[in-house]
């Protein structure tokens, strides 16, 4: 096992070249470990983030799928503040208003709006699986690296421990 | 011993030199990474915007109000905005390479006075 992971090289993304682990000392390995444990918390970030985006936009598709042409005139409660509403009926539940980012809202048929909001999930979805696929590679990475830093360790021990023997 | 202060007065200042071009490095990444979000951002609306068909209205939030927009507006105002972030990223991935060139220029100034300080203390007096 530690034969074939001693031939290990890492080709990483454009712009770096292969770097075979071995040749590293326990130093630079270390700060190469560090190196991906900040990656890998990143891409936890992302995911929790992406999965935030997902949920809210998937929460939008429900609750505009609950409002159809047979809520026409359905009384509602409008919040004014935080704390406050105010009563209301519901009209033209045919046209929505949807914020599509950086300030822009356009006005769009329910029909239209429930297709963005599947376009949206659809798009988070994407991502998650991609910053996914990558956490993966790097988690996988980090676990060669450490087990070439225990081969280290465990050679630099024992010869320690011969020096130790040959001068006592 | 006079030659080792300067030496070890230059090293300082080197490695001072150094972490200030590290600074910079990371100041100019993160901004690259907030103007490729937005350039995403911006991507994200001018593709919706090029969905919407003429007679859908178009609003844009300006402070607490919603006010109505021409499309075609909007969209060139998108574009424009899309076409500034392009041309601000560019520059800061300019100014990027530019800064590791400086960065490891700085690196072997400070570890060619190590060395030069570790060859002096070694000689002996």
């Amino acid at each position: 096992m530690a034969a074939v992971k001693s031939q290990s090289s890492l080709t990483q993304q454009s712009g770096m070249q292969a770097v075979d682990l071995t040749k590293l000392n326990l130093m630079q390995l270390t700060q190469f470990k560090q190196g991906l444990d900040t990656d890998l918390q990143f891409y936890q970030e992302s995911l929790q983030n992406l999965k935030l985006a997902q949920s809210k936009f998937q929460e939008s598709g429900d609750s505009l799928s609950r409002m159809n042409s047979d809520s026409e005139g359905a009384n509602v409660l409008v919040p004014l503040t935080g704390s406050m509403y105010v009563p209301g009926k519901l009209t033209n539940p045919g046209k929505v208003v949807v914020d599509i980012g950086t300030g822009y809202y356009v006005e769009k048929s329910s029909k239209d709006a429930q297709d963005y909001f599947n376009r949206k999930v659809k798009y988070v979805t994407e991502n998650m699986e991609r910053v996914q696929a990558i956490g993966n590679e790097k988690a996988k990475i980090r676990e060669l690296v450490m087990d070439v830093m225990q081969d280290k360790l465990k050679a630099q021990f024992s010869q320690q421990a011969d020096a130790a023997a040959k001068s006592s | 011993m006079d030659v080792m202060e300067i030496l070890q007065k230059q090293f300082q200042e080197s490695a001072e030199k150094l972490q200030t071009t590290q600074k910079d490095y990371s100041k100019t990444l993160s901004d690259r990474q907030t103007l490729d979000s937005q350039l995403n951002e911006n991507r994200q609306v001018k593709e919706e915007l090029d969905l919407a068909t003429g007679d859908s209205k178009v609003y844009k939030l300006i402070g607490p109000a919603l006010v109505q927009q021409d499309l075609d507006e909007a969209k060139t105002n998108v574009e424009k905005r899309i076409s500034y972030i392009t041309g601000e990223l560019k520059r800061k991935e300019d100014m990027l390479k530019d800064m590791d060139k400086k960065q490891d220029e700085a690196r072997e100034k400070m570890q060619e006075i190590q060395i030069q300080l570790q060859k002096l203390q070694q000689a002996p007096n």
